[in-house]
This record gives structure tokens, C-alpha cells and sequence, in this order.
């Protein structure tokens, strides 16, 4: 498809550039994230109290789990030894155990995986969908028409996420009963939470693929397809839209970051179960192994993600070949 | 929700001039509600009137009062202050730092460049506000810590933007010329580099401002930002939640003025981008 | 006519387990009670740990108690009766009880509930590894338990404590499957076995909630239960909902059919919508309190300490925020715990006249530029750290109440690890919280000097930091005896001195509170105002 613009390259010299982003990007990304457990083993450090205080977050223990927790960490060795102690303990997955939930933190984690993730897909469909569909029909060259879409976007991009969930709690919960009120169980108990998150995120990807689309709509080819006969509506979701999605999977990072920061603060506003209100109380206790815990893995998503938006930039605009 | 580095995708023909002006308009109101509050209205924001507790709008109360009877409008208007000032001062700290850190990344060379990309990297890794919640359990619940890691958020994004101006700007004919007329290299930072840098960045710092202030009263809604009985919108809202079942403006009006005050921070925002980005061309 | 949950819980009073729907004017007679049907029930706050003799929350215990039965029960005015102990005798120096048990109970898990068992139990709650909390406490005089045949069990104390009874019949010292006490101590947060009327498969998930199926062989109710045999519910199922307005659109817009904790301003609502109910307990223990610091501060005066607790108008700032639905609190211990002394509510009335002759004659005389008192050129100022940010409307109104009076509060909303940081350094002038206990020995946990909190001896209950030998020695004396005239004399004395001292400022009488469909029948408290379920049948 691509090689509508390009001479297709051969395919094992495509294989092999793809290999070669891939293994800069994924060495960049581990020196990231060495880097970010560095830094979390020294905030650690660096917080007022000792750090057995600070990992046990101050909860009463025996001593036997108290020696536990220095032997665990090493934290009666050098510096250098509690740091070589901390990788390896994070290396191999373990983020420790968190004394107020009394289990170990990547179970805690794992248990509210799940309804995040599953927050978060909803989000990124309803996202997608919403998107596409109305900067189809917001893609007009009419005045009143774009501002009223810029007036709709900017305002819906200014609506705090936890304030739009209250009203739609409100409203299509305690009012008109349409949705469940409470839990994480069910796609009906998706549909309010998933929209509260997704607003802004609809009406920035809406803006840029609107333009993209006005600015693919004066190209040469579309005059072409017009004057071959086709369709309004199928020139634009056959040619248009995807000249109009390369700057939009430019910004899937910058969303993946922005939605995974607040389905935290959706999920607290609708009583979901998830990562969000097991951070929150983490917070709030300074339950710090939970904390580092889930914001490592947030770090590794993060990432992960913005590896598959190189590639998938890759695989969509020919330039980003070299 | 609180990545500054994204510059929001403008539009290619400037529309929208009446939109600035009354975005700047409302910016100016605020402004003067978070200095001289008391010009707006007379009645005290934490007095407790236990007689009149969840009354509707009225001519008494403009906006109504809240389950402790205190005057929702009086409170709006003296919650500017605490609302708009951990967004403002995040903002004002990570443009310094950003201003620090892209100026020294553009300047020292690539071992320095890749030195502080890699940090503003490791900043960016962690999604927004998972790091100021990180900030807040390492330096404890409060509006100063709130702000730190706010900052923190916001920097990257314009320790970027400084980088990619001051390597724009150092190309640039009058710079070349400073140093070929043997001025020192700190003084052509200063007094050339970094003022031609400041317009692009202004502006991206005004859009910045409304995702900022977005982040600090979620902060606030969850309980991690200024404590009560101080006002402040987003703390208003987590309040008035119990009481939606009698009454709805406390929970609407609050969240009414950070909406506003966002938007007027985008739009103005946006239209500076505009402007500088048809004088660039 | 709609019955208030007030007069429903005096009422409730004279009930040996009390029980009580105050339900609408009219509301239909629902017949006999007929077994089946799966409880959706929403609750408030999550245990960090489901395991009773682990967690000291009261959603461990609320959400044990299907699961786990104690040896014996206690009734709503201290008396105690046979459940799993279906006898038991006290040695003349009162340092040993012997329990006979109860035959032919199983675990769930098909294990025997024997003296073994029980001795597995005690031994679990105060090996050091089960980082007890509470549990431990409660029978801090326990010295060891052994084994006399299968159903004999020697419990043997190494001073005399006559709380022990009801600290057993507490779910915090409940009866687990010693096959699981063997287990890593997390698990046990996640998965108890007991011998109760209803068994979770699944377990709890944090943040989620629990399931819970109808033990079909259940044949031991505790005394005063409704009904015989196993439970009328096939099964029940727990949501977590810690925001007050979605937990009542949950039960409103008939998500699920109960919730716990409804909050005050939604219990109003809840009383003109007609098709639900509420039930609702005073919790015995101590009244939700603002608690001074004793020990430092400005508040170690105790003129200082009457001054602030008659100039504060506490009983209209609680009618104010709580709507009506709790009762002001105008004692040390709440009105429903046994023993409580009600001819001490009229040294504590509203006189702000009294209150600033009071502060005068302490030396705060001197006025500021904002109007505060000040001794000394420094300004009268508490900070209060709160417990829970569900204070925030209560410290609003104190604050504007004590601002009246030249007093300066600074509210503090602090992380829970700095909250026991200062508690234990006493770095506060005051806080805020409440203990709810079935008896009257909740006075020593809550004031005697020896449970002050400090550094080296850890977190413990007298925030008051009261610290008075004549009271500790009422507590003393009160656990030498098991006579129980003689004990609730004792407490009825340290309840005097501890309202001469203005050692606490008592806000309300927490109330437990289940809000349900109209169709939901038979909801009881136990002596701690935990809900059960065991009762319980859906109508509809």
C-alpha cells in the first residue's frame, strides 16, 4: 500500500532497517528505565527516616519481619550492595512486598491490572471511533462549520476528565439509571468511565485529523478519484483518511501517557477497582513499594508503547524509512 | 493529561480573533480575583452559616451556598488564588528549569545533549500524573509538593522546545555575527539566544497552563493538594459530591470555572501560537 | 409516620441481638421468611487484610463474620452465652478458663473444629509472624492454651483479665481452619476458612470485593440468632464502593440491594423515598471524639480543655452536618456500651460565657491583631491532624466555633505514615477518631498510661496521652474482678474522672448503618455493631 509513494524496497532490506529501529529504540528504552529504577533506589534513600521505615511505610511489625526486610533489601550493606540488591530484585520482576496490603506488591498490581487495561482499551476504541467519525464530517470548508468543531473540540478539551465523570454519574446513573453506579464488572460499566476519559483525547486527535483531512483533501489525487466519479463519502475513507492518520499515530504516545495519568483519577471518581485507587491509598499511606512499584510498570508500558508507535509511524509513512 | 510537550495542532487560517480577546478578557478578571479578591464580592469564603446550608441561587447568594452554608460565588472567586497558583508556579518552575536544561543540552555539546535528553527521557517515562503522585509520597500531601511535581511534568516539554529554539536561533545571522565580533559565548546565551527563544515558548507555556491547572485540581479532587477549609475548585467539587442528591450547584458551578479558566488559557495560548508561527515564516 | 433510626436503635437496646427495620409507614408485610436468594451488597471501606486476627479495620470484621464463629457471643449489655464453647468454668484465682466445645463442628474445609483447633487460634493471634494489630491486644494477658482431650481447652492467663470473654467473642478472635493457619500470612488476607454460615471460594480481592456462598452444613447459630440450620441466603455478594454518593446510586437505582455506611445526608433522602429501609445500631465504645493532646501543648491545661469543650456548640454542629441521623454525644463512652453513665451528660453543656472566663483565668488574655487569644505574645493555637478527611465538615464548623472564641485551629490532613509518626511523637494538639468496643474496657485501651503511644513502645489508642494514676488503677482493679457490678463500679469511676478532666470531646454516636431495598429482611448487629447476615432473607 505504501509503495503507492515509494519503489517498494526489497524485503529483507526492509526486514533489516525495521530490525535496526527496533534494537535502537529498545536500547534507548532500557537505558530509560535502568535509569528509572536508579532514580526510585535513591528517592527511596533520600526520604527523611530510615528505609526500612520507609518500605515497611511505617506499619508496626515484629522484629523477625523487620530483619526480614533488611536481609531482603541489604539494607545493613553499602550503598553499592543495596543498589545491586534493588536491580536484581526488580530485574527479576520482584518489586517487593507491601506492608499495609501485606502481600507482595506485583500481586497487588497484577489483581488490579486487569480493569485498568480494560478501562483503557475501551478508551482508546471509543477514542479512535469517535475521532475518525467526526473529523469526517467536521472536515468542511465551510467557516461555520470549522468553528463550530474548534469550538466544540477546545471546549471538551478543557473539561476536567473527574468533573465530566460526576456529571455523567450523576446524570445517566443516580438520574436516569441507564448505567451501573458502582464496580468494574460488565462493558455497561465501562461506558461512563471510558467516556469521561476519552473527551479531551477525542478532541485533540478530532483537530489534527480534521486538518490532516482538509490538507489530503486538496491533494492531487482526490481531484483525480473526484473526477473518476467516486463518491464523496468513499474518497475520503478510501484515500483521505489515511493520508490524514500519519500525524495522528505521531501523537499515540503522548495520549497513551495522558490517558494512563488519568483513568487513575477516573477510575477513583467511579469507584472502579484498579490501578488508580490502589496508587491513591498507596499515596496517601506512603506505601512506597507500591508506589515505585506501579510507577516502573508504568514506565515500562509507557515505553513499551511508544516502541510500537515507532513501528507502527514506520510501517504507515514511508518517510520515517531513511 | 498534563504532557506541556505537545504542541496542540492549530489551525491553518487564523479565525477565532474575538475568541482571544474574550479569552484574554476572562484572563484578566481571574487575575484580578487572584489579587484583589475582595473586589468581587463582600461576603467572607469560609464563613460558616449553619441557617442556611445547600441553598439554591438566589439574590443573596449568586451561586448558591454549600452544605456548610458558606457562599459558593465568594468561594469560587477567593478559590482562584489556591486554584490557579500550583498550575501557575509549576508552570513558572518548569519553564525555568526547561530553560536551563534545553539551553545547556543545546550548548554543551553531545556528550552533554545526550546526557540531559536521557533525564528528560526518564521524566517522560512516567505518565503525568502517576509522577507527581511518586513526587507527593516521597515529600508528603501539600500544595508546595503538588507543585514540584507538577513542575516536574512540565519541564521536559519545555527543556525541549528551548533545545530545538537556541539550535534554531544559533544559526541565525546575528548570532553568527556576535561571535565573530569575539563575544563571549555566555553573553550571546543570554542576551541574544535565549530572548529570540522566549516567544515560541511563551506561548506553549499559556496552552500548558490549562492542562496544568486540569492535573492540580485532580490533585485536589483526590485529596492530594491545598487542605481544607482553604477554596479551591477542585477541592469543592470532591465536597459537594456527597450532597449531589439535594443539590447540584455546588458541584457544577466550581467545575464551570476551572473549564473556563482552562479554556482561556488554550485559546490564548493557541492564538499566540499562531501569530508566532506566521511571523516565523 | 416514619419510625426515626434513632428510636429504632433505642428500641433496639433492650433486644438481646438486636435487629430493627424502621421501615416505611405501610410497607408490606412480607410473610414468613423463605430461604434463596443472592444478597448485592456495597460497602464502604476495604480491610488491607480480610484476616481478623491480622486486621484490626472494622471491614475485617464485618467481613469475616460470615466466614468465621467465635467460642462464645456476647449480647447488647455485656452478657456472654455459649457458641462454639458450649460451657465453661473460671479457676478461683480467675487466671484459667476451661471451655468445653461444641460437637460435631466442621470447618468448611472438612476439618474438625476441636481443642486443637482452638489452641491453633490463640497461638496464631499472638505469634509475633501475624503481625496482629488488635487481636493480639485483646488478650494481651494470654499466657498459653492447651489441649485437655478434644473438647477441653485449658486457656491459661498470666494476669487476672476479666475481658477476656468478650474479647473472644469478638470476630477479631475468631475461629479459623488451623489447616490455613499454617499458610503465608498473606494468603490468609485473602482467604479465611472458618466454620460460619457462609464460605468464599474465591476469596477477597482488594478493591473489588468478595463472594460468598451458604454453608449448607451450618448447624450452630450463636444465641439469640433468628432461625436455626444454615443460612436463608444461597449467597452474598460484596462490592467495594468508598465514594458515599455512588454507593447510594448503587442502591437506588437498584444495582445492588444493601449498602453499608450511608452517609447522613443520604440517609435523609433514603427516609422520604419510600421502598427502602434502613437499619441502623449505635456502636457501643467510645463516641466518634475530638481527642486533646494531655500530655503538651496548650491543651495540658485542663482549664483549657473545659474551655474548648463548653465553648464549642458540639451537639448543634452535629445536627448541622449529620442531618439528624447521629445522636450528639455527650460522654466518654457511648450511650449503648454497657455500663455507661448517663448522669455525667449535664457537666458538658454549651456555655461560651463559662468557656472564655475559663480561658481568661488560664492566662490566654491577650488578643492579636485577628482577634486570637494569646498568653505571652504567643497565639492559642491547636492543630488538629485529622483521621480521615470525613471530618472535613465537622472541622469546618469547629474551626469557625472556635475562632469565636480566640482559638486558633489549623486543620491538617496528613499522609497515614506522618499521622503515626507525630501520634507517636505526641507532635498534635488534637485529632480525631472513634473506637468502637463491645464493652466498657474500651476506657483502659483508650486512657490508661500504659497505652500512650511512643516511639519505643509503637502505635497505641490513648491519643489523649492521658496519663492518671487513680484511673489506672480503676482499670486494674476492674480486671481483677470478674463480678460484674463490681467491674462496671470501677468504670463508671474513671468515667467520672475522665469527664472532670475533659480528657476528650465527644462529637456523636457513630451509628452502623445498613440501607436496603424494601425487600430485604432481618439485618442484626452483633454486640460491636458489626452487620450479619446469617438471618437475613430477600422478600422480593
Amino acid at each position: 500500500m505504501a509503495g503507492v509513494l515509494t519503489v517498494p524496497a526489497p524485503r529483507d532490506r526492509r526486514a533489516g532497517r525495521l530490525a535496526r529501529l527496533l534494537g535502537t529504540r529498545i536500547a534507548a528504552s532500557v537505558v530509560v528505565l535502568w535509569a528509572a529504577v536508579t532514580a526510585v533506589f535513591f528517592l527511596l534513600r533520600l526520604m527523611p527516616g530510615n528505609t526500612v521505615d520507609v518500605l515497611l511505610a511505617r506499619s508496626q511489625v515484629s522484629p523477625q519481619v523487620r530483619a526480614q526486610v533488611i536481609a531482603a533489601y541489604r539494607l545493613d550493606g553499602s550503598v553499592g550492595t543495596q543498589y545491586l540488591a534493588y536491580l536484581g530484585r526488580v530485574l527479576t520482576g520482584d518489586l517487593g512486598e507491601s506492608y499495609v496490603l501485606r502481600e507482595p506488591v506485583a500481586t497487588a498490581i497484577g489483581q488490579q491490572l486487569p480493569d485498568s487495561l480494560a478501562l483503557l482499551a475501551a478508551t482508546m476504541v471509543i477514542t479512535v471511533v469517535a475521532s475518525v467519525v467526526l473529523a469526517i464530517l467536521g472536515a468542511s470548508r465551510r467557516p461555520w462549520v470549522r468553528s463550530s468543531f474548534t469550538a466544540v473540540e477546545s471546549l471538551a478539551s478543557s473539561v476536567p476528565p473527574f468533573w465530566l465523570g460526576l456529571l455523567l454519574l450523576t446524570v445517566f446513573s443516580f438520574t436516569l439509571h441507564w448505567f451501573p453506579a458502582i464496580g468494574s464488572g460488565g462493558l455497561p460499566g465501562l461506558v461512563l468511565p471510558s467516556i469521561a476519559l476519552a473527551a479531551s483525547a477525542v478532541a485533540v486527535v478530532t483537530r489534527v485529523l480534521r486538518e490532516g483531512l482538509l490538507h489530503a483533501l486538496e491533494e492531487p489525487f482526490v481531484v483525480t478519484a473526484r473526477a473518476r466519479g467516486t463518491g464523496e463519502l468513499a474518497v475520503r475513507f478510501r484515500h483521505v483518511l489515511r493520508h490524514a492518520l500519519l500525524p495522528v499515530t505521531t501523537i499515540l504516545g503522548w495520549m497513551a501517557g495522558s490517558l494512563i495519568g488519568g483513568a487513575v483519577i477516573v477510575e477513583i471518581v467511579f469507584s472502579r477497582a484498579g490501578i488508580g485507587r490502589l496508587t491513591l491509598s498507596a499515596v496517601q499511606n506512603r506505601d512506597m513499594p507500591v508506589v515505585t512499584g506501579v510507577v516502573l510498570l508504568a514506565a515500562v508500558i509507557f515505553v513499551v508503547v511508544n516502541i510500537l508507535v515507532d513501528v507502527l509511524n514506520w510501517i504507515v509513512d514511508p518517510r520515517t524509512r531513511g | 493529561m498534563t504532557d506541556t510537550e505537545l504542541a496542540v495542532p492549530r489551525p491553518r487560517r487564523t479565525t477565532g480573533g474575538t475568541a482571544f480577546w474574550i479569552g484574554v478578557a476572562f484572563l484578566v478578571l481571574l487575575a484580578a480575583a487572584v489579587v484583589f479578591p475582595a473586589l468581587f464580592t463582600r461576603i467572607d469564603p469560609n464563613a460558616a452559616d449553619l441557617l442556611s446550608t445547600l441553598r439554591p441561587p438566589s439574590a443573596a447568594h449568586w451561586l448558591g451556598t454549600d452544605q456548610n452554608g458558606r457562599d459558593i460565588f465568594a468561594r469560587i472567586v477567593y478559590g482562584a488564588r489556591p486554584s490557579l497558583v500550583i498550575g501557575l508556579g509549576a508552570t513558572v518552575l518548569a519553564l525555568a528549569g526547561g530553560i536551563v536544561l534545553g539551553t545547556a543540552a543545546a550548548q554543551l555539546g553531545r556528550a552533554g545533549d545526550q546526557v540531559i535528553s536521557r533525564v528528560l527521557d526518564v521524566l517522560l517515562s512516567v505518565p503525568g500524573l502517576l509522577l507527581v503522585f511518586l513526587v507527593v509520597a516521597v515529600l508528603g500531601i501539600g500544595s508546595a509538593n503538588a507543585t514540584i511535581g507538577l513542575a516536574l511534568v512540565g519541564l521536559p516539554g519545555f527543556a525541549r522546545v528551548v533545545r530545538a529554539e537556541v539550535i534554531r536561533v544559533r544559526g541565525a545571522h546575528y548570532v553568527e555575527a556576535a561571535l565573530g565580533l569575539g563575544w563571549r559565548r555566555f553573553t550571546v546565551i543570554v542576551r541574544h539566544l535565549v530572548p529570540n527563544a522566549v516567544g515560541p515558548i511563551f506561548a506553549l507555556a499559556t496552552v500548558g497552563l490549562g492542562s496544568m491547572i486540569v492535573a492540580s485540581s485532580s490533585l485536589s479532587f483526590v485529596g492530594l493538594g491545598p487542605q481544607p477549609p482553604t477554596a479551591e475548585w477542585g477541592a469543592m467539587l470532591s465536597g459537594s459530591r456527597d450532597y449531589l442528591v439535594l443539590a447540584w450547584w455546588p458541584a457544577v458551578f466550581p467545575g464551570l470555572a476551572i473549564t473556563l479558566a482552562v479554556l482561556a488559557f488554550t485559546v490564548a495560548g493557541q492564538h499566540l501560537q499562531r501569530r508566532i508561527d506566521r511571523r516565523s515564516r | 409516620m416514619r419510625v426515626p433510626a434513632i428510636a429504632c436503635v433505642v428500641l433496639a437496646l433492650t433486644a438481646l441481638v438486636s435487629s430493627c427495620a424502621p421501615g416505611q409507614a405501610g410497607s408490606a408485610d412480607h410473610g414468613p421468611p423463605r430461604p434463596g436468594g443472592t444478597l448485592r451488597l456495597a460497602i464502604q471501606k476495604e480491610p488491607e487484610c480480610l484476616d481478623p486476627h491480622q486486621s484490626p479495620t472494622e471491614a475485617a470484621g464485618t467481613l469475616a463474620r460470615p466466614i468465621v464463629d467465635s467460642l462464645v457471643s456476647q449480647d447488647a449489655t455485656g452478657g456472654i452465652h455459649p457458641w462454639l464453647a458450649i460451657g465453661w468454668t473460671i479457676s478461683p484465682d480467675q487466671l484459667t478458663y476451661t471451655f468445653a466445645l461444641r460437637q460435631g463442628v466442621r470447618f468448611s474445609d472438612g476439618t474438625p473444629f476441636d481443642s486443637a483447633a482452638v489452641v491453633a487460634n490463640l497461638e496464631h493471634v499472638v505469634a509475633p509472624a501475624t503481625k496482629s494489630l488488635l487481636a493480639a491486644n485483646l488478650i494481651a494477658a494470654f499466657s498459653s492454651a492447651a489441649a485437655i482431650d478434644p473438647l477441653t481447652v485449658e486457656v491459661r492467663l498470666s494476669r487476672r483479665a476479666s475481658s477476656l470473654l468478650g474479647a473472644l467473642a469478638t470476630p477479631y478472635l475468631g475461629m479459623e481452619s488451623p489447616r490455613t493457619l499454617g499458610g503465608s500470612a498473606s494468603d490468609l488476607c485473602t482467604r479465611i476458612v472458618g466454620t460460619g454460615p457462609f464460605i468464599s471460594d474465591g476469596g477477597y480481592a482488594q478493591q473489588s470485593g468478595i463472594n460468598y456462598r451458604r454453608n449448607p452444613d451450618y448447624a450452630w447459630p450463636p444465641y439469640g440468632a433468628g432461625h436455626d440450620g444454615p443460612a436463608r441466603l444461597d449467597g452474598i455478594t460484596v462490592q467495594v464502593a468508598p465514594d458515599n454518593a455512588a454507593r447510594f446510586g448503587a442502591l437506588s437505582s437498584g444495582q445492588v440491594d444493601a449498602i453499608t455506611a450511608i452517609s447522613p445526608v443520604n440517609a435523609r433522602v433514603l427516609k422520604s423515598t419510600p421502598g427502602f429501609v434502613l437499619y441502623s445500631k449505635q456502636m457501643p465504645g467510645s463516641n466518634y471524639s475530638y481527642w486533646p493532646n494531655t500530655e503538651r501543648g496548650p491543651l495540658s491545661d485542663p482549664l483549657v480543655r473545659k474551655a474548648f469543650r463548653s465553648g464549642v456548640d458540639w451537639a448543634q454542629i452535629v445536627r448541622n452536618v449529620y442531618f439528624g441521623v447521629y445522636e450528639p454525644a455527650h460522654g466518654v463512652l457511648s450511650p449503648t456500651t454497657p455500663g455507661y453513665d448517663a448522669s455525667l451528660e449535664a457537666g458538658t453543656a454549651y456555655d461560651p460565657a463559662e468557656a472564655a472566663r475559663l480561658l481568661d483565668q488560664a492566662g490566654w488574655t491577650g488578643r492579636d491583631a485577628e482577634g486570637y487569644r494569646t498568653k505571652n505574645g504567643q497565639r492559642l493555637t491547636l492543630r488538629h491532624m485529622w483521621s480521615d478527611a470525613g471530618i472535613t465538615d465537622v472541622a469546618v464548623q469547629v474551626q469557625a466555633a472556635a475562632r469565636q472564641l480566640g482559638i486558633q485551629t489549623v486543620e491538617e490532613n496528613l499522609d497515614g505514615g506522618t499521622y503515626v509518626d507525630r501520634i507517636l511523637k505526641g507532635d498534635y494538639e488534637l485529632t480525631d477518631t472513634n473506637f468502637s468496643a463491645p464493652g466498657p474496657e474500651v476506657l483502659q485501651v483508650l486512657y490508661a498510661s500504659a497505652n500512650i503511644p511512643n516511639p519505643e513502645r509503637g502505635l497505641n489508642n490513648n491519643m489523649a496521652r492521658y496519663d492518671n494514676p487513680a484511673v489506672d488503677a480503676d482499670f486494674d482493679q476492674a480486671m481483677q474482678t470478674t463480678d460484674q457490678a463490681a467491674r462496671l463500679a470501677h468504670y463508671d469511676d474513671a468515667q467520672r474522672q475522665l469527664t472532670e478532666d475533659a480528657a476528650v470531646f465527644p462529637l456523636y454516636t457513630t451509628v452502623d448503618t445498613v440501607a436496603a431495598r424494601d425487600g430485604v429482611q432481618d439485618v442484626e448487629f452483633d454486640a460491636g455493631a458489626l452487620p450479619g447476615f446469617y438471618d437475613t432473607w430477600l422478600a422480593s
